[in-house]
């Protein structure tokens, strides 16, 4: 995507429409997007409708509220699994991306993967999408292999022999890096993955919602993504996966709603998506995560994308404007999503997180859940700035005054 | 810097000027306390005379608050006895652990500066580190 010749986009209106942060109005420059975004009125208020209008159980009841609440929530399905460009019963709720990522790994990898094959991750990967595997290849006598990342830490395809050998059973791994904000090329390896029969898995955490991601466009086998990173409720992930593998896969919860018939020794599951939703459906937070689905709709993702990444620029070009600055990750923020993280060179990134907050700047500071990635990198841990459409300019130089502080203060 | 800011001066000045960092290859003991998490890494390394510390000393890396708290420790508990340390020790866990405790329930006065750390769950653990490792060297069950 192009970047416009300048940012035309009004975030005066999205950051109105999200109360918490137009209630703290210039005293919070929220900048953790990356971890968890803010939730706008839309979604607020269809959680809030759910339990004042339409609370029943969901694929349970005869009567109308039962009815009503079984139709919003299947609505709710369709709505996602649109944005996404998945058929709707592709589209499976579950509580996370973390869960969704271990339904993958348990429920459809373990039973068939055998001693010798391969599972390939990439050195960026959040630790929710390379514990489930590393574990996996402890116990089935597999190997873990991993895409390392060039200079600048876009992915090293040159040099990873064997990514697409007949023994490599899986390629899981992200769309966006959330410490280097970094976009990988997925067609590229879904297509190279797809001619060996290869599965890919993406985690979508990142992208989906600040980007446009196709499943039928990526040709992906399993993608994850969650709510509370676009916009949506927490407590809320989603699942698609091709039909072909969700018919393979073994659901990990078992009770009820998920199961056809039920005898003193055996039991038939439902087809998919029901026999991956054991217990009673939440309602309410599907309802929130759909919501968040239009709100970004209403708003235009592109011109919400547009905005984010010249931001990002801006960020980028002012954080190198500092002395003593180390920024991870490509310079062009085309090649990213809004999510720059960065060193001062002699001050903790703690340091630098807690000073930026005691001036209202909300950032994260730590590993990000992504150890492999900092042991690479000869780091413990880095600062993050992570953007949304309703950051603007100011949000970046309140920012920039904060690590000007920063380095006053531990000079 | 706002009241609220945990950067008072005493604890700056701990972090710009440590005191008893340094070699600790003359120590009787070193324990080493480390938190993966951010990185903070440190060796506390300990010379007694009989139950007696003489000599306390620190070294690592780590933030602010971490180094400034090791070098805070070595102050407070130089020239105590192992039972004295061990318990001030407690007194530290419980100050920044325990519900209802305030500024007063402080175990020294030169750890004033650390009062205003104590709202940060976060930082706990770069404040306990140097503690935790000395706690380790008494050696008492």
């Amino acid at each position: 995507m192009k970047i416009k010749p300048f940012d035309v986009f009004d975030s005066a209106p999205v950051l109105a429409d999200v109360p918490l942060l137009a209630a703290a109005g210039e005293s919070l420059h929220y900048l953790d997007n990356a971890a968890t975004t803010q939730k706008p009125n839309a979604v607020i208020d269809a959680i809030s409708d759910c339990y004042r209008q339409h609370n029943a159980p969901v694929h349970r009841g005869l009567y109308d509220l039962a009815e009503n609440a079984s139709q919003l929530y299947e609505t709710a399905r369709r709505t996602l699994a649109k944005f996404i460009g998945a058929a709707s019963d592709q589209l499976i709720f579950t509580r996370s991306a973390t869960e969704s990522i271990n339904m993958v790994a348990q429920g459809w990898l373990r039973p068939r993967l055998n001693k010798g094959d391969q599972i390939w991750l990439t050195r960026m990967e959040h630790h929710a999408n390379y514990l489930p595997w590393q574990a996996l290849c402890r116990d089935n006598g597999a190997r873990l292999r991993i895409i390392e990342l060039n200079q600048d830490g876009t992915l090293d395809l040159e040099n990873c022999t064997g990514l697409y050998d007949a023994s490599t059973k899986l390629i899981a791994l992200t769309q966006v890096s959330n410490v280097l904000g970094v976009i990988n090329p997925l067609k590229e390896i879904c297509a190279k993955a797809a001619g060996q029969g290869i599965a890919v898995m993406i985690d979508a955490a990142q992208s989906v919602g600040h980007m446009p991601v196709d499943v039928t466009e990526l040709d992906c086998d399993f993608l994850v993504f969650s709510a509370h990173k676009m916009f949506g409720p927490n407590g809320i992930g989603a699942l698609y996966g091709k039909a072909e593998r969700l018919n393979q896969m073994e659901p990990l919860l078992l009770g009820g709603g998920m199961v056809d018939h039920v005898s003193q020794c055996d039991s038939i599951w439902m087809p998919y998506p029901t026999k991956f939703e054991a217990g009673s459906q939440n309602l309410a937070d599907a309802l929130g995560f759909a919501a968040a689905v239009n709100w970004i709709r209403q708003h235009d993702m592109h011109a919400m994308h547009a905005h984010v990444t010249e931001l990002t620029q801006y960020a980028l070009d002012s954080l190198a404007k500092l002395n003593n600055v180390e920024i991870y990750g490509p310079r062009d923020a085309e090649q990213r999503a809004g999510i720059v993280s960065f060193n001062l060179t002699d001050v903790h990134p703690h340091d630098v997180g807690q000073i930026a907050g005691e001036r209202g700047v909300a950032i994260r500071a730590g590993h990000h859940c992504c150890q492999p990635l900092m042991q690479q990198l000869g780091i413990a841990a880095t600062a993050r700035a992570s953007f949304a459409p309703y950051n603007n300019r100011n949000d970046v130089d309140a920012l920039i005054e904060s690590l000007h502080a920063a380095q006053a203060l531990m000079g | 810097m706002s009241n609220s800011s945990i950067y008072k001066d005493v604890l700056m000045d701990h972090y710009r000027n440590p005191r008893n960092r340094g070699d600790l290859s003359e120590a009787d003991i070193v324990r080493r306390g480390s938190n993966p998490r951010c990185g903070d890494d440190i060796d506390v390394g300990v010379n007694f005379d009989a139950e007696t510390l003489a000599k306390v000393m620190f070294r690592g890396r780590g933030c602010s608050v971490c180094l400034a708290s090791a070098s805070m420790m070595t102050e407070t508990v130089s020239g105590k006895s192992k039972t004295d340390a061990h318990q001030l020790v407690a007194a530290m866990r419980n100050w920044f652990t325990a519900e209802g405790a305030t500024a007063d329930d402080r175990p020294a006065d030169n750890l004033a500066a650390l009062d205003a750390v104590r709202g940060h769950s976060a930082r706990k653990r770069c404040v306990m580190l140097a503690w935790e490792a000395l706690d380790e060297a008494l050696e008492i069950e």
